[in-house]
């Protein structure tokens, strides 16, 4: 096609400016991916924070029934939400359970007794959140085992798992005994079996695993479970699967992203801010396309007025005026791109001291292709006015000039 | 000898603000095939007004003008630019080149962007025409690497790359000095007579126009002849 010998000598004639433009088009695109990669990163690393050491999906019992409610008119009936004022449990948990066990998105199912409790040494009082699961699944919603300092991860029917900060306030190590009173009024001698330490303060002054056989006496819950946690193959999955168990079971179910609202609002506005950024860097790549075609227009007005004078169409000078945005976008956004992958790849090796990398960045995620689309059309559509303004030239005038 | 132009009753009026410019009055002109004609006339007379009217780069006010045949009055736009492609040709005072390509590339370029690129024969043709205006060993130079009177030369090959019906020459020699100028014309002289390639130079200079084959005077906005200087 004739129109892109054209348009590439045109690009050609005046190498400085032409690689100046290329130039900014990288930098545009470069920030673009830069940008769209550490707020993938970001998000990345927080999602996994959360949902790394936590549960994908929980499920409790409902606070609440429906009761009919009988109206002055017998064939008018209401239904009121009322309290059950049972204790909250899920008694048919193993049918739950199978369910879980039976979708393919599910990693890990967690049947537990949770409940509150204290630690009682000589006079010394410790509050304690209770976590009562089954021994061979400790590991399944939360890695324990890896964060034991002291003892073993095992739960045998007297051991207590506890935290670091709690053994040091009650002056407990592996092997003593303590004594163990739920909310319930139940008290049992347990054996510190393990000392956890998590790095959390809340966690490694509060909690304590049990197993679940110990804990059904101590809460007085011989049959039931009092939350079931769930592990996915993909976080992400969770809202609509929260969704699917909620109308499966009829059950309270949570997903991490409802229970975590804060961190979704944060990382949508992280999201939205990204996009903006993203947004002014594609403008201004888009802004110095269409000015340096506007003066590469007004600089060649004489030759486009011989063109149209010697009967060249409209439609071909235009062409060649978006062939050269077009050129532009291509070679920017492909040379940005790799560029844009190589400040990311960069990025991501540099780690601070602890080992943990500088920017939570994601080189993978720098949305490429999306960059070298928009980039492309933008590129094109940058080009449109100044091509018009090139084709609608009076060659007359041009060529007086 | 058939007729290649028949401009009929030609009025051209231009309006600035309120003040209103006649310019041409009514001008009647016919150019048979072969002809060599020099457009003649003082600055401000409207010769060069003329040209461009025949050239399909301005539109009349008044009056008709048929080309090589063709009513061309009623053409939109577009078919006014395919027809100045397809059959007429244009030498300027100023050669016009693009400066970022060939001599070849040059001469092909009103062939080839129509076409869709440079096939062979245009290429073919092109080198043709190069080497009939004596710039065979010039064929691959850019254009900016040519004298002024080589460029005038490429300019002429381009105005004949289309085998124009028609070609219009506005001051073809006005930029060169009188070696390349008496180049330029005997060229241009050849061409006409070889090919019977039909004329119509726009000039003040009395020198080319001696060398003509027919005088047009345009004076007042209306064109007399050589014979009595008769409307």
């Amino acid at each position: 096609m004739f129109a892109i010998l054209v348009a590439r000598r045109y690009l050609l004639s005046n190498p400085v400016q032409t690689a100046l433009l290329v130039m900014s088009v990288v930098l545009g695109v470069t920030a673009f991916v830069f940008i769209t990669a550490l707020i993938q990163g970001l998000a990345v690393r927080l999602t996994n924070d959360v949902t790394a050491n936590s549960a994908h999906v929980s499920i409790e019992p409902l606070t609440r029934v429906a009761r009919v409610v009988p109206g002055a008119n017998a064939d008018v009936q209401s239904v009121a939400l009322v309290s059950t004022f049972q204790r909250r449990q899920i008694r048919a948990w193993a049918p739950t359970v199978a369910l879980l066990r039976s979708q393919p998105l599910v990693s890990a199912v967690s049947p537990q007794i949770s409940g509150n409790a204290f630690l009682v040494r000589g006079e010394a009082v410790a509050p304690l959140t209770v976590t009562a699961l089954d021994p061979s699944a400790l590991d399944a919603i939360s890695p324990i085992t890896t964060k034991i300092i002291s003892g073993e991860a095992g739960l045998g029917p007297d051991d207590i798992l506890i935290g670091a900060q709690l053994a040091q306030n009650l002056g407990l190590s592996v092997g003593q005994p303590v004594l163990f009173r739920t909310d319930r009024g139940v008290d049992r001698l347990l054996t510190v079996g393990g000392i956890f330490q998590t790095g959390l303060l809340a966690l490694d002054e509060r909690v304590a695993f049990l197993s679940i056989r110990t804990a059904r006496p101590l809460f007085r819950l011989p049959e039931g479970v009092t939350n079931i946690e769930v592990k996915l193959t993909d976080p992400a999955d969770a809202r609509p699967f929260a969704a699917f168990l909620r109308e499966a079971t009829g059950l309270r179910v949570t997903s991490w992203q409802e229970r975590n609202a804060s961190l979704e609002n944060a990382l949508f506005a992280q999201a939205q801010t990204g996009r903006l950024i993203q947004i002014f860097s594609l403008i201004s790549v888009l802004v110095g396309i269409a000015s340096a075609l506007t003066l590469s227009a007004n600089r060649r007005r004489s030759e486009i007025g011989i063109m149209r004078a010697f009967g060249i169409s409209k439609r071909f000078i235009a062409i060649v005026f978006i062939l050269q945005g077009l050129i532009i976008g291509t070679v920017g956004a492909g040379i940005g791109c790799i560029t844009g992958f190589a400040l990311c790849s960069w990025l991501a090796t540099m780690t601070k001291t602890d080992g943990t990398m500088l920017l939570p960045i994601a080189p993978d995620q720098g949305g490429y292709l999306t960059v070298f689309v928009l980039t492309m059309l933008g590129a094109v559509l940058a080009s449109v006015i100044p091509a018009r303004s090139a084709a609608q030239l009076d060659p007359l005038e041009a060529i007086q000039q | 000898m058939t007729e290649v132009l028949a401009a009929r009753g030609i009025g051209m009026t231009f309006r600035n603000g309120d003040e209103l410019t006649k310019v041409l009055k009514g001008v009647d002109l016919t150019l048979q095939t072969g002809e060599l004609a020099a457009l003649l006339g003082a600055s401000g007379s409207g010769k060069s007004t003329l040209l461009s009217i025949i050239g399909l780069l301005l539109r009349p006010t008044a009056g008709s003008i048929a080309i090589a045949g063709q009513q061309v009055d009623t053409f939109d736009e577009a078919d006014r630019a395919r027809f100045r492609n397809q059959r007429l040709g244009f030498i300027f005072q100023f050669h016009h080149l693009l400066p970022d390509f060939t001599a070849m590339e040059n001469v092909a370029f009103p062939a080839a962007a129509p076409g869709g690129g440079l096939s062979g024969a245009m290429v073919r043709r092109a080198r043709e025409l190069l080497d009939r205006v004596g710039l065979a060993d010039r064929m691959d130079f850019p254009a900016t690497r040519l004298s002024g009177g080589q460029k005038q030369r490429v300019a002429i090959a381009r105005a004949l790359m289309n085998n124009p019906a028609l070609i219009l020459a506005d001051e073809p020699t006005g930029s060169l000095d009188r070696v390349s100028a008496e180049k330029v014309l005997d060229l241009m002289q050849e061409v006409n007579r070889e090919d019977k390639a039909t004329f119509l130079i726009c000039t003040h200079d009395e020198n080319i126009a001696a060398r003509c084959s027919r005088r047009i005077l345009v004076k007042d906005g209306q064109v007399f002849t050589e014979a009595g200087l008769e409307k």
